[in-house]
């Protein structure tokens, strides 16, 4: 079994025990807790007034009562080491310096709830900071010592993830991430040309990225199309169809292929996500769909962790990284890469490749297999501090924080000298790109990359 | 002074022209909450009680002096927080006030490869710093457990112990100069003598040593120069196996009066602590049970040094009966010290049942003569708590040799204790206190000091700074009071207090 397989096994067994992804309950019912007023403001009034806190009384609402049930040990385990590993591998952390953006505050806030001495409200901007890469989660030394034994791992994008559908449910979400999930639902992609105007947003589009590349519709297997894919940077899934054609690999698109409810669940709009979730897989199972192939990481995780938790064993689709396999088409000989590309590039690890699912040596493989590239790397412990800042929702919320992130990430690849940035996550690539501008380096993604070398004339753009 | 319930609005909008930044006042529960407490041990029923009343997050040293001006000026409480990781709540506000995060000075500034310098801002990390200086051949190898996450500013407010001190030297060695906000808000340059990378000088006090280790009490570290080696060629760890704890100790000691200069330090884990990794430590690779005490080296140079020395430490390791581990134990067991860190995160109960635990750390330093006494009765100690009260489990301890350069004299023993913290009310937490005060005291008697490395901050080791400090506590208090006249800089810290109380207080 490999490690991204008892990986799968492990997100669907989390169907069983997590509280993460369902539904969370509504405030307006009957307060079934017994002793528990239905108050769902936590320790102090609307208000915010900051009177003191009588810990006699039961100051959690359900909702909350629920959160620090479900979280109380993983939140323990942090809380009561505090050693804070994780502070300088968190991208986010290291631009804003606020110990508020920690991985530890994350879980010190839980005890913090559950002790009554801060709200949700107090929280709320605290969830914002974080990208969801799950660097803290892999540097903890919990993760690193005793986990190893355990196969378990300190859990904060779940943490993450479980407070802001909090905040969803107590109407505190953020107002920008309000807007993007509201568009979502409406167009049923994700606005990622833009949240103002006449944007050419919607499902009419969807497949206009595939213009004249003939793709049939169903099939066994289909490859599953990003947004920021299918609408933004469309040579990605350009070069994704035409390798996988060259290397006689037969697949197909989606009936009608809506957002895979990934980002909606990052920002804790789980309904919606599942909704969506729920819309994809009934589409797939129409077509006869045994297989599907993921070509962005998000996607990947989303797939590979949320689907089985939401289904359960009805979730029985085979998922595959568009990395692993372009891999093995090289690998197996059943894709040549003949064309020289004389350039000087570094890797940059996308985050839910690395620190979520542990794909790392696969896009080291491809770009050695490139000829002409001088390829100089850094390797994957190491760049758990890397990130583009293009995850989580923050983009959208604080486009500024993402920026800086970027930038700096562009500044360790100055460092090599290189002229050119390769990624594999194409979320990464706008804000890299932009930051890729500044510093005199190209941005492409891995699959750009390997359609270039395989002699394919890939069209569509990079950029808007 | 307390001002928790006073400080207003008008210091928050002098803090916020101050800064002039958005995000840079802090006031937000979640903020204060979170800069309440560091990883030690923390009285949770307790929490209110250690918030700052305001944040701020300055970027330099004309802010930070601003800011602790106004102190000043409005008699508020101060105290500066870098990591906040350490282990004795040096930076755990006693009395609310303003807390000073410094961890957006984190600027590398000057990197001089000809003195062999690097001067950084106090909120950057060794790690962090050392991926910095990587490209350039050089280290700089301030080495504790806590190096992926503890910053320059905490180091030097500590006065911190590096696990390569033997070779390399501790904070204190390793810090040439440094720039300190005076609790007044004057801001000074502190090294040896007056210039900025001078290594040694005669010339006026050595103010150098006054202020490492200052524990927040005598003002705010904004710059630091620091010293720069060359990164070692090789490094060679060795740890060797023991049926008892004498001979373990014995062999220390031969490995550690060696004379051999690429010496990095020397452990010792005691028979309760192989117990304890042994009963409850997943990750420990358990060994034989005859083994009881466990003695591991570490060499770091060139190879034409560390090759021949590595054949000396073998020799003196098994000289009175040592097994060596292995080749692979020992040098994964020395790379994971860092991780090593972290503790299982559970203990026992006097009944064996496994509870979840923190991790609380004593940290005397006890001449090497004394060690096996001083053990003797902290064991003793601790044995008394666990049968006393539920909350505690003995982790067993460690030794490691304390002094840079001379690895052959003092220790820093280390008792590790497990603390049910979930459980922990005032009762338990004022056992945990006295507790702590048997341990320090035990230190003091035999000649040692309660702290090596993470100050005599907390409580059960406050209240004794005087006796071991004895006639030269007279001098601290002087001195405190001469820099510090409205007590402003992290009140309520090592019984400081005293230097303004019998008609002294301004």
């Amino acid at each position: 079994m490999s490690d991204k397989q008892v990986t799968q096994a492990a997100a669907r067994s989390e169907a069983t025990t997590t509280t993460d992804p369902e539904p969370t309950p509504s405030t307006s019912g009957d307060d079934t807790t017994p002793g528990r007023a239905p108050d769902d403001h936590g320790p102090r009034g609307s208000n915010g007034d900051d009177r003191a806190v009588d810990l006699a009384m039961p100051h959690l609402g359900q909702i909350e009562q629920a959160f620090v049930e479900r979280w109380h040990e993983n939140a323990t385990g942090c809380f009561s080491s505090g050693h804070k590993f994780c502070r300088e591998v968190c991208p986010v952390t290291q631009v804003t310096r606020n110990e508020n953006h920690t991985p530890t505050a994350f879980h010190a806030n839980v005890i913090g709830l559950e002790k009554g001495h801060l709200s949700v409200e107090d929280v709320a901007d605290d969830y914002v900071h974080c990208t969801q890469c799950g660097g803290c989660e892999v540097r903890c030394p919990n993760t690193l010592m005793v986990g190893d034994f355990y196969r378990a791992r300190t859990e904060t994008v779940k943490v993450v993830r479980a407070m802001r559908a909090m905040l969803v449910d107590k109407g505190l979400d953020r107002e920008k991430w309000k807007v993007w999930n509201r568009l979502t639902d409406e167009l049923k992609n994700e606005p990622v040309l833009g949240v103002e105007g006449e944007q050419p947003n919607g499902q009419a589009q969807v497949r206009d990225w595939a213009a004249g590349l003939d793709i049939p519709i169903g099939g066994d297997t289909i490859m599953f199309v990003d947004c920021e894919a299918a609408y933004y940077r469309t040579s990605v899934p350009r070069a994704t169809a035409q390798i996988l054609r060259k290397a006689g690999v037969e697949f197909g698109l989606m009936n009608e292929q809506w957002c895979c409810g990934g980002p909606a669940a990052e920002m804790g709009y789980v309904e919606q996500s599942m909704r969506f979730a729920r819309h994809n897989v009934d589409d797939w199972r129409r077509s006869g769909v045994k297989r599907i192939i993921a070509i962005e990481p998000h996607d990947y995780v989303h797939f590979t962790e949320d689907y089985p938790a939401y289904f359960g064993d009805e979730f029985d689709f085979e998922v595959v990284q568009i990395i692993d396999l372009v891999a093995e088409l090289i690998r197996d000989g059943r894709l040549e890469l003949v064309k020289p590309i004389e350039r000087v590039a570094t890797y940059h690890d996308p985050c839910r490749l690395n620190k979520r699912k542990g794909i790392h040596e696969a896009p080291r493989e491809i770009l050695r297999a490139i000829p002409g590239l001088e390829f100089r790397d850094v390797d994957r412990v190491t760049q758990w501090s890397y990130c583009s800042g293009g995850g989580g929702g923050l983009p959208i919320e604080k486009p500024e924080i993402t920026a800086e992130i970027s930038r700096r990430r562009l500044e360790k690849a100055s460092e090599l000298d290189v002229d050119l940035l390769v990624s594999a996550c194409v979320w990464s690539e706008r804000p890299l790109t932009a930051a890729g501008d500044e510093a005199g380096i190209e941005v492409r993604d891995i699959i750009e990359l390997v359609a270039e070398s395989a002699g394919i004339e890939v069209g569509g753009r990079t950029r808007a | 002074m307390t001002v928790t319930a006073s400080l207003g609005n008008e210091v928050v909008d002098r803090l916020n022209e101050i800064l002039d930044e958005p995000g840079a006042v802090l006031t937000s529960r979640s903020s204060r909450f979170n800069r309440a407490r560091v990883p030690a041990p923390f009285p949770v029923h307790r929490w209110e009680e250690f918030l700052p009343d305001v944040v701020v997050l300055p970027r330099t040293t004309e802010q930070v002096s601003r800011i602790v001006k106004l102190a000043n000026e409005l008699k508020v409480p101060i105290v500066p927080r870098a990591g906040g990781t350490g282990l004795a709540d040096g930076a755990v506000p006693m009395r609310g006030g303003i807390l000073v995060d410094v961890k957006r000075m984190d600027q590398v500034k000057e990197i001089d490869l000809v003195n062999n310098t690097v001067t950084v801002g106090p909120g950057i990390n060794m790690q962090t710093l050392n991926r910095h200086l990587r490209p350039h051949g050089v280290i700089y190898p301030d080495d504790p457990a806590s190096y992926a996450c503890a910053l320059v500013g905490g180091r030097i407010g500590t006065s911190g112990l590096s696990l390569l001190g033997a070779r390399y030297g501790h904070t204190r060695d390793l810090v040439i100069s440094f720039e300190m906000v005076l609790p007044t808000g004057e801001v000074i340059e502190v090294g040896d003598g007056g210039g900025r990378k001078v290594r040694k000088s005669s010339t006026g006090y050595q103010l150098k040593h006054l202020f490492m280790g200052h524990q927040g009490t005598l003002g705010i570290v904004t710059e630091a120069t620091l010293e720069l080696v060359p990164r070692a060629e090789t490094e060679f760890a060795a740890f060797f196996l023991f049926e008892d704890y004498d001979t373990a100790y014995r062999t220390f000691s031969k490995l550690a009066k060696s004379g051999l200069a690429t010496l990095a330090g020397v452990m010792l884990f005691d028979p309760e602590k192989v117990d304890y990794l042994r009963r409850d430590d997943e990750a420990y690779i358990v060994q034989p049970a005859w083994v009881k005490a466990v003695c591991a080296v570490s060499l770091l140079g060139t190879r034409v040094e560390v090759e021949p020395a590595r054949d000396v430490v073998m020799k003196l390791g098994r000289s009175l009966g040592g097994r060596y581990i292995g080749d692979e134990i020992a040098s994964g067991d020395w790379a994971a010290r860092h991780d090593r860190y972290a503790n299982p995160l559970h203990g026992r109960d006097k009944n064996g049942k496994v509870i979840p635990m923190s991790w609380h750390c004593e940290d005397a330093a006890i001449p090497y003569s004394e060690v096996p006494e001083v053990l003797r009765k902290w064991h003793a100690i601790a044995r008394r708590y666990c049968e006393q009260y539920e909350i505690f489990d003995d982790w067993g301890a460690f030794a490691y040799t304390n002094a840079a350069h001379k690895p052959w004299g003092d220790i820093l023993l280390e008792i590790d204790m497990g603390l049910w913290e979930d459980r922990m009310d005032e009762y338990s937490w004022q056992a945990f206190v006295s507790l702590k005060k048997e341990i320090a005291q035990v230190a003091i008697d035999h000649g040692g000091s309660m702290s090596s490395c993470h100050g005599a901050t907390r409580a059960g080791d406050a209240e004794l700074v005087p006796t071991e400090m004895g006639a030269s506590w007279e001098v601290m208090k002087a001195i405190k009071r001469a820099l510090d006249p409205h007590n402003i800089m992290n009140p309520g810290k090592q019984s400081l207090d005293e230097a303004y109380s019998d008609g002294h207080r301004s």
